[in-house]
């Protein structure tokens, strides 16, 4: 193994080139400054699939810190570094013609290309400490490109960097933690550590949570249904879309692979799982109810990620692969939604869907893109998502027949979901109201139609991709486990099952309220379900916002007390001691005899303290 | 050597009026300016000599002077404060020039008579010299209210002149001795068992001289006195009267005759707290810039007897200490007091303000002096304070902590009379306001690095006089 590769440098580097050239570009210039970014990711493309492949690393002495500034290449980085640079490479393409009219363009690009950086850096990094440096910096790129989006994008960057601040904050507290009960922050050196002290479990929790609060799982996921409204449509197919999952599960293999002795059947196993379960749950029942097609996707950014903690929660081979497999295919598909979304919003200027309606004849491959996307996330047979969960459906089943339940009830309402948005948007007669909409503009219509068919083609090929690319993941003892043609016919079946109930149970709703948007709703307005969604109505449910209201509370009481202080100082102090030396005033009157007196009985207290003994 | 101290202003006076008809009256100011840095001149070099030797200078001629190391720094402080009070009068003082620098110098004489004396009768005269001449120089322009003032400090020092008389004939009648060594051989060999008479002298002593030290209840003529007076004559009662007089004669007769009694101290710890406390309220609530002056040299007084009360070397080192600080800091807030006052024309701080701009040396010493008396580091008067509370600490933690809580009470009236007087914006009718004059101005510089050398150079003289076994 080549010690000192600089090419892993220039992996980190050269997408800051870039952006750092971004701003040079002269405005006058048509163009220029799409090319620019361009010419960024495809340099990184061509750069990662350079290296890819090989075991790299470098190492140098991070100048002063006492620190080792190491990166390494191998194939769990190479292939998560590969994924990032595939798939925004195709992002960007479609990003320049969707943001060519913007005037905050320029700007947004430099983020990304930092952005990219920092990525690199965080998944090439082989010090904890190194890690820790590039993952928050992300939270000063993140923010500026999600408060790009306009005025009200500022409050949604704020509460996103809370929460992920938040998040980093456990993490690096967790570092902190595993660094001393380990004695190195290599990553390298931290081999399956026995979670037995309390030490151990905290430093392990603290990680978990930097690791699925960059995933976006529950409860620290609030922040990205607002970010689909208010920032700019491409950040969401770049950060909670791809890079965000790519990042976090990352981060969780390689904290329950490689860092602890993480056991099936374990509390933490039995926590990881349970926390997946939650958030799918809770994901695809906020999905299930909303009319914006960006907040509806952004929901189910929410839910997959729990099926990613659900399998990698296992702990069990089939699990983890599975959730690795799933990380992929849903950055590959909820990246081609979000596009899709992105299209109809630049095409017919709106993403409401109880304004949008049959736009399938105007925009026929967008709505074949979004058909073969939905299909993957729905878990159709033969395509990747399918594979993936069904996977995730046989950690389940092992590992507690509740999570699969839960699992399966996800599944079946991400179909339904999914058959409502599709129905609402593409089918049906088109809006009356609405202009004649054209189809996006080829550059769109590329990396989209690109995203659809690596569905289409990670289905066919789910085989070689898991035992080239996840198999070797898994640490030696499992390694040797074949799992790719594993196929529980069983499960299968019963999935195939279920999406003909979501089918059935969408035409009984469209049937009922005649609306492809409403038949989904008698979900909404079931009994129980109705409170719930309610509560959910009121932000209930989301921490930031109760933290909100608990921050104010304190700060109000806070300034109750320092006005309190102040009062006692300011004014009860000063009018005490104003009261006394007013007495003393006005004790010195001037009159000589009342001063002769005052000696006098100062003399019988000299007199008195010297006789009595106190 | 010692008769010297006596000598010099003596021999003055005598010159000054034999040869009445001078050509120019200044002449008797001049002779004080003269005598009052050689003066100083003699005290250091003495107090070089106490230090190094650890002994003492008796005069050959006439037995009963004596020099030793505390009584050669308040000699220091003598010749220092009379120099700087007589570089105020130089501007300050348009009439009776000549019967000023009389007085002048027979108040030095006096004071340096109580310094060096060794018998309580001798004491006694010297410290009634001191006070006839400050009547005099108090009512020197013969004001109304300068009269009044003077009246009030003569009144309270006859009482205070009855008691000391009774008290002095008690320890006669005890000890067939009036002399410092006889009293205290008496007492030593008592072992405690007072009888009446002594335990009267003790009470009528005490009395007697807390009122000349201005301590509470006794204090009721300083304010009076130091407002009233002329500045210079203000600057020599602040600086110098009411320590020598007062304070001197407490700390020597405490110390060396009544060897450090515990009941007295309790007096003096309890009269002395409640000095600073009162003190620094009476301050607050001025509105005459030398009456706030006048209550916190109550108060700063307050905190030598605090510390001499402790009845140990360290309490006494931290006692003469500050009191060899109070004389800078507060003679130089008299003098700026004096500048303002001479040049606003008015004592009323409600009617002065942002005369910083237009007085910078003023306003920048007397910040310096406040926070030398405030005790903030490193100027003088933080160490003097340190040297006293850790003192007290040893006796009582309460006193100590009291006595350094009433260190915001100092804090409080500093900042209320900067507010008033130098900060802001000049009120209307100080649009005209100067700078003081050059000896005024002098002296403040000279006074405030007075200040700063002394806290700079303190620690090191604690850890010498460590060295010499004097703490």
């Amino acid at each position: 193994m080549n010690m000192n590769s600089t090419s892993l440098l220039y992996v980190i580097i050269l997408p800051s080139v870039f952006a750092v050239l971004m701003p040079l570009v002269p405005a006058r210039l048509k163009r220029a400054k799409e090319a620019v970014v361009l010419a960024g990711f495809a340099a990184n493309l061509a750069l990662v699939l350079a290296i890819y492949g090989k075991d790299l690393s470098f190492v140098s002495l991070w100048s002063g810190t006492g620190l080792e500034f190491s990166l390494k290449l191998y194939h769990f980085s190479g292939f998560i570094l590969l994924c990032a640079a595939l798939i925004t490479f195709l992002v960007v393409v479609y990003t320049t013609v969707f943001l060519k009219d913007k005037a905050y363009s320029k700007l947004f690009y430099v983020c990304l290309l930092f952005t990219l950086t920092l990525v690199n850096g965080a998944v090439l990094a082989n010090n904890l400490v190194v890690m820790l440096f590039f993952w928050e910096g992300i939270l000063a790129t993140m923010f500026v490109l999600i408060a790009l989006g306009g005025k009200n994008a500022y409050k949604t960057s704020v509460k996103a960097l809370v929460i992920a601040g938040l998040g980093d904050l456990c993490m690096m507290l967790g570092i902190g933690l595993i660094g001393w009960i380990s004695g190195t922050l290599s990553m390298d050196g931290i081999r399956r550590f026995p979670l037995s002290s309390p030490l151990a479990i905290s430093a392990f929790i603290l990680l978990l949570i930097g690791a699925v609060s960059k995933a976006g799982a529950m409860p620290f996921h609030t922040w990205i249904p607002d970010a689909a409204n208010d920032a700019p449509l491409p950040f969401m197919a770049f950060m909670p879309g791809t890079l965000e999952k790519l990042l976090g599960i990352y981060l969780l293999t390689r904290v329950c692979v490689d860092f602890f002795d993480f056991t099936p059947g374990s509390a933490m196993s039995l926590l990881l799982m349970s926390l997946g379960a939650v958030t799918i749950l809770f994901g695809v029942m906020m999905a299930l109810v909303q009319k914006d097609f960006k907040r509806l996707l952004s929901y189910h950014a929410v839910s997959q990620v729990g099926y990613m903690l659900l399998g990698i929660g296992t702990a069990l081979p089939v699990g983890i692969i599975g959730g690795l497999f799933h990380m992929l295919n849903n950055a590959v598909y909820k990246c081609c939604l979000f596009l899709t979304a992105g299209s109809v919003e630049r095409q017919a200027g709106t993403t409401d869907m109880h304004r949008l309606s049959g736009l399938g004849k105007q925009m026929p491959y967008t709505f074949g893109f979004f058909a073969i996307a939905a299909a993957s996330i729905a878990g159709f047979p033969l395509t990747n998502g399918f594979f993936s969960k069904e996977l995730i459906f046989d950690g389940a089943v092992e590992s507690g027949l509740l999570f699969y339940i839960i699992a399966l009830v996800g599944a079946f309402f991400t179909a339904v979901s999914f058959l409502k948005l599709g129905h609402a948007v593409f089918l049906g007669k088109p809006a009356a109201d609405m202009k004649p909409v054209k189809e996006a503009p080829a550059a769109m219509l590329i990396p989209m139609g690109l995203l659809s068919l690596a569905c289409l083609v990670l289905g066919f090929g789910q085989s070689a991709v898991i035992s080239n690319f996840l198999q070797p993941v898994l640490h030696e003892a499992a390694a040797g486990e074949h799992i790719g043609s594993h196929t529980n016919w069983l499960l299968a079946g019963i999935s195939v099952g279920v999406l003909t109930l979501a089918l059935i149970d969408h035409l009984y709703g469209f049937r009922k309220t005649g609306k492809g948007l409403e038949a989904a709703d008698h979900f909404h307005d079931a009994p129980g379900l109705r409170t719930v969604y309610k509560w959910a109505g009121k932000k209930l449910f989301d921490p930031y916002h109760l933290g909100g209201y608990f921050i104010r509370a304190f700060a109000a009481v806070s300034l109750r007390v320092n006005d309190g202080i102040n009062a006692f100082y300011d004014i009860y102090s000063v009018r005490f001691v104003g009261m006394l030396s007013g007495l003393v005033r006005k004790a010195h009157n001037g009159n000589q005899a009342r001063y002769v007196l005052w000696a006098v009985a100062g003399l019988a207290l000299v007199a008195a303290i010297f006789l009595l003994p106190l | 050597m010692p008769l010297l101290f006596i000598g010099i202003p003596l021999i003055a006076v005598v010159v000054l009026n034999a040869f009445y008809s001078w050509p120019d009256r200044r002449i008797a100011l001049w002779a004080g300016m003269a005598a009052a840095p050689i003066q100083l001149a003699l005290a250091i070099a003495d107090t070089v000599y106490c230090l190094q030797s650890g002994g003492k200078l008796t005069s050959q001629y006439i037995a009963g002077f004596s020099v030793d190391l505390f009584s050669a720094v308040v000699l220091m402080v003598i010749g220092l404060i009379s120099f700087i009070s007589l570089l105020v009068a130089k501007n300050t003082v348009k009439e009776g020039r000549f019967s000023f620098g009389n007085a002048i110098l027979l108040l030095m004489m006096g004071m340096n008579g109580i310094v060096m004396v060794t018998d309580i009768f001798s004491l006694y005269v010297f410290i009634e010299v001191t006070s006839a001449a400050s009547f005099i120089l108090i009512a020197i322009n013969k004001k109304r209210d300068e009269l009044e003032g003077a009246f009030k400090y003569y009144l309270m020092s006859a009482l205070a002149t009855i008691m000391l008389l009774l008290s002095i004939t008690f320890l006669f009648a005890l000890a067939g001795d009036t002399s410092y060594s006889a009293i205290a051989a008496y007492i030593g060999g008592l072992n405690g068992n007072y009888p009446p008479a002594l335990m009267a002298s003790m009470i009528l002593f005490a009395a007697a001289i807390l009122v000349k030290s201005g301590v509470v209840p006794f204090h009721t003529w300083v304010p009076d006195a130091h407002s009233s007076a002329p500045s210079p004559v203000s600057v020599m009662l602040a600086g110098a009267v009411i320590k020598v007089s007062g304070v001197y004669s407490l700390m020597r007769i405490y110390r060396d005759v009544f060897l450090y009694d515990p009941a007295l101290g309790r007096v003096l710890s309890l009269l002395g707290l409640a000095s600073i406390v009162i003190g620094a309220l009476g301050a607050i609530g001025q509105t005459d810039i030398k009456r706030m002056l006048a209550f916190s040299s109550v108060s700063q007084i307050g905190y030598i007897v605090l510390g001499l009360s402790a009845g140990s070397a360290l309490g006494f080192a931290g006692a003469l200490l500050h009191f060899f600080n109070h004389a800078t800091f507060k003679s130089l807030l008299f003098t700026g007091s004096a500048a303002i006052v001479m040049q606003t024309g008015t004592r009323d701080m409600n009617k002065m303000g942002g005369l910083g701009e237009k007085m910078p040396v003023t306003a920048i010493s007397s910040i310096i002096g406040f926070l030398s008396m405030a005790g903030i580091p490193p100027l003088s008067g933080f160490w003097s304070k340190l040297l006293i509370i850790m003192a007290v600490w040893k006796i009582s933690g309460w006193l100590a902590a009291i006595a350094l809580a009433s260190s915001i009470l100092t804090i409080g009236y500093f900042l209320l009379l900067q507010k008033k007087v130098f900060f802001g914006k000049p009120a209307p009718d100080m649009e005209h306001v100067r700078e003081g004059p050059g000896s005024i101005v002098f002296a403040e510089v000279l006074l405030s690095a007075l200040n700063v050398l002394t806290g700079i150079l303190s620690p090191f003289l604690l850890v010498y006089m460590q060295g010499k076994n004097l703490l």
